[in-house]
């Protein structure tokens, strides 16, 4: 600072103020014209779903192009896949996905062609599998089912890209993923899932229902098993968010455990069958909003405190066999599912998760023998 | 504080455009991500059994934003206090039949669903007619429930306009969302004019009109606007059913532009009440270019009309007109 003659020379201080304050303003602009280059609009994530004629794949492709499945900022490249039968529907599909004018979509493929479809998928949801039949035989239609979900392994893991998430929801799901699982080895096992979050929606709602309490305040039932009607819908752990904090479900509802032991669980277990009778359809609009709800809690994380169920690849967590494509309570981050550990089981629950691990353990020796394994 | 929440009604729910529709309502598609909303789902007797089932999926999907579902065949029960109406139900020509008798059951249904708006709709409820004919249906409903804003009962004609910009994206192999600002004029029927003639791109070097970058002139002015004409048609053909998916998704873009705005220099199509704007005879539901702010939309105006955009424009309301005659005919 200079000082002339014993006092402070203010001429020089303002010079210098103003200097310094033109100098950070402009440095702020560049700073702020940095950041807007670096603004980069996310790189498009390219989501396969098979099946995408059917009314699953009708109900899905506008949900994940509205971007319910990857969060509203997420574009997507959507790969539809059938079979040659439905190939006029799935253009059709694909004309009305243009007509939609959705900001997400950045592009639609259809094709009859599994290699075709795979190519450098971030995502695959595995609608298309082979339904059962009237008078067909249970080892028909997993004979059939482990066919195609070969086949698709093999094009999944020569053609997907390295990091893909599957999520298998053609039934029977678990087994089909186990299949998918053992034909597409270099795909981490972690990476290959199937959809029981229908269920655990469906409890959730239940349990709702039953309490009066809006659906987003029940959170951590749990879906063990299979996706068939073995599965078990669990409430020991459940909670209610309510004004005075978290409150567990078997405490409010301590006078109907009866009804959470045995007409709850047939109820979750037979929702498939009591829409089938009502609708003359399977439930495809929940379905896909499930299927929605599975991959965007794997991609985005699940809620702190709040877990959903997942069909993945057993460690052996919980006396769970592994290797058998099990449904787990979950908690999600970073891209990752981990199973809640530590969770107190008891007699009831042992049982009704090991009649299931024995159905599934069936079903894959079933499977194995139409593979000739 | 959580929003208090809104009621929809959608009227032939069980069917298909309204299995497409309630999903996305419940996700707050149509009304915002913040928006809780308690649905109320309409349809005839025989489809009671269905439209429970639809009422058990949407309880099955725990949507966190779904704060009731209401699922009746009472039109009373329906209407009760609901904030935005979405008329899906109507009777689809089958074949066979004439064009009187489509007019003449459709006239009875919305002359019917009129009254019940009226009289147990909350006061300022918005109305949306997707039904065919859409524009004719809305009308009748104006008429036999004066009581509700005329300026509150539109017609979608927001599907054509969506299938517009998605043509020329198609040809110019840009992003949709860098299309903007199409006009449908008129009714949702094949004389419909699809006009680009005030149609924008975004570009790297800012905007450019649309008859500049698609350097066709005769493609602008035939092929794309046959193909958006008859693009219903061509859906039917190869899905064997009418189109659901897009016809949802654009109800949804309706009804979410008319009540949150729409952006800053873009407008949409709207099938609304004329008011005699660009010489269109007032009393009809007309498709115009609209901007929405607060809660209303209003005509974009003093856009040049050439002779061309003229003839085509007038053409429709010609239509309209003739369909309005047939209408009334059908209540004497």
């Amino acid at each position: 600072m200079e000082v002339v003659g014993g006092e402070v020379d203010y001429t020089f201080v303002i010079q210098k103020s103003l200097v310094l304050l033109i100098c950070v303003g402009l440095a702020w602009k560049m700073i702020v014209y940095m950041c807007n280059l670096l603004k980069i609009e996310k790189e498009p994530i390219r989501v396969l779903v098979t099946g995408a004629a059917g009314n699953i794949g009708y109900a899905i492709a506008p949900m994940i192009a509205r971007g319910i499945m990857l969060g509203p900022d997420q574009p997507m490249i959507l790969h539809l896949l059938d079979i040659e039968p439905a190939s006029k529907s799935l253009e059709a599909v694909k004309m009305e996905l243009q007509d939609s004018a959705f900001p997400l979509l950045q592009g639609v493929i259809t094709t009859t062609n599994v290699d075709e479809s795979c190519k450098d998928v971030n995502i695959a949801i595995m609608i298309g599998g082979f339904a059962r039949k009237e008078g067909m035989e249970r080892r028909d239609v997993m004979s059939k089912n482990a066919v195609i979900f070969k086949a698709q392994a093999l094009a999944l893991e020569r053609y997907a890209s390295d990091d893909c998430k599957v999520l298998v929801v053609a039934n029977p799901a678990n087994t089909n993923a186990l299949i998918l699982k053992e034909f597409a080895p270099s795909i981490p096992e972690e990476n290959i899932t199937c959809l029981t979050r229908l269920d655990h929606n469906r409890a959730q709602a239940r349990l709702a229902e039953k309490l009066s309490v809006p659906v987003s305040s029940v959170k951590n039932v749990i879906v063990w098993g299979n996706h068939s009607s073995t599965q078990y819908p669990d409430t020991s752990h459940a909670m209610v968010s309510t004004k005075t904090g978290d409150q567990p479900v078997k405490e409010l509802l301590v006078a109907d455990q009866k009804w959470l032991k045995n007409e709850f669980i047939t109820e979750v277990q037979q929702r498939g069958a009591e829409i089938l009778r009502a609708r003359k359809q399977s439930s495809a609009l929940s379905a896909a909003s499930a299927a929605c709800d599975h991959i965007h809690d794997w991609f985005l994380g699940t809620p702190k405190g709040n877990w959903v169920s997942m069909g993945v690849c057993s460690d052996g967590s919980y006396g769970i066999p592994p290797g058998l494509v099990y449904s787990f309570p979950v908690n999600c981050e970073k891209g990752s599912w981990k199973i809640v550990q530590g969770l107190s089981i008891d007699e009831f629950s042992r049982e009704k998760m090991d009649d299931s691990a024995r159905e599934l353990a069936e079903e894959q020796d079933l499977a194995y023998s139409c593979l000739n394994l | 504080m959580a929003k208090e929440p809104v009621r929809v009604l959608v009227t032939g729910a069980a069917g298909q455009i309204g299995y497409a529709l309630v999903p996305m309502i419940a996700r707050g598609i149509m009304l915002g991500a913040d928006q809780p909303v308690i649905l109320h789902m309409l349809d005839i007797p025989p489809a009671a059994e269905a439209l429970n089932g639809v009422k058990m999926e949407l309880v099955d999907a725990a949507f966190p934003l779904l704060k009731g579902v209401v699922a009746t065949t009472d039109a009373v029960e329906g209407c009760t206090g609901v904030n935005v109406a979405v008329m899906v139900g109507g009777f689809p020509r089958k074949e066979g039949m004439e064009r009187k008798d489509v007019m003449s059951k459709n006239v009875s249904i919305y002359k019917s669903q009129a009254a019940a708006l009226e009289k147990h709709a909350a006061p300022n409820c918005k109305v949306l007619v997707v039904a065919n004919p859409a524009n004719t249906n809305a009308l009748i409903l104006k008429e036999f429930a004066p009581s509700i804003p005329e300026k509150n009962i539109t017609c979608l004609t927001r599907l054509d306009h969506n299938r517009a910009l998605g043509q020329i994206s198609e040809r110019l192999s840009v992003p949709v969302s860098d299309v903007k600002n199409v006009i449908i004029w008129g009714n949702h029927s094949s004389t419909q004019y699809p006009d680009v003639n005030h149609a924008k791109v975004q570009t790297s070097s800012g905007e450019k009109p649309v008859r500049e970058l698609v350097k066709n002139d005769e493609w602008l002015n035939g092929e794309f606007i046959t193909t958006v004409q008859q693009r219903g048609a061509a859906i039917i053909k190869a899905r064997k059913l009418s189109s659901a998916l897009s016809a949802a998704s654009s109800a949804c873009d309706h009804i979410r532009d008319w009540v949150l705005g729409t952006p800053e220099g873009t407008f949409v199509s709207m099938g609304v009440y004329s008011d005699g704007s660009y010489d269109v005879p007032s009393g009809l539901i007309y498709s115009f270019p609209v901007t929405c702010r607060n809660g209303e939309w209003s005509i974009v105006q003093g856009l040049p009309i050439d002779e061309v955009s003229r003839k085509k424009m007038d053409l429709t309301a010609e239509e309209l007109k003739e369909e309005k005659d047939l209408a009334y005919s059908c209540l004497s």
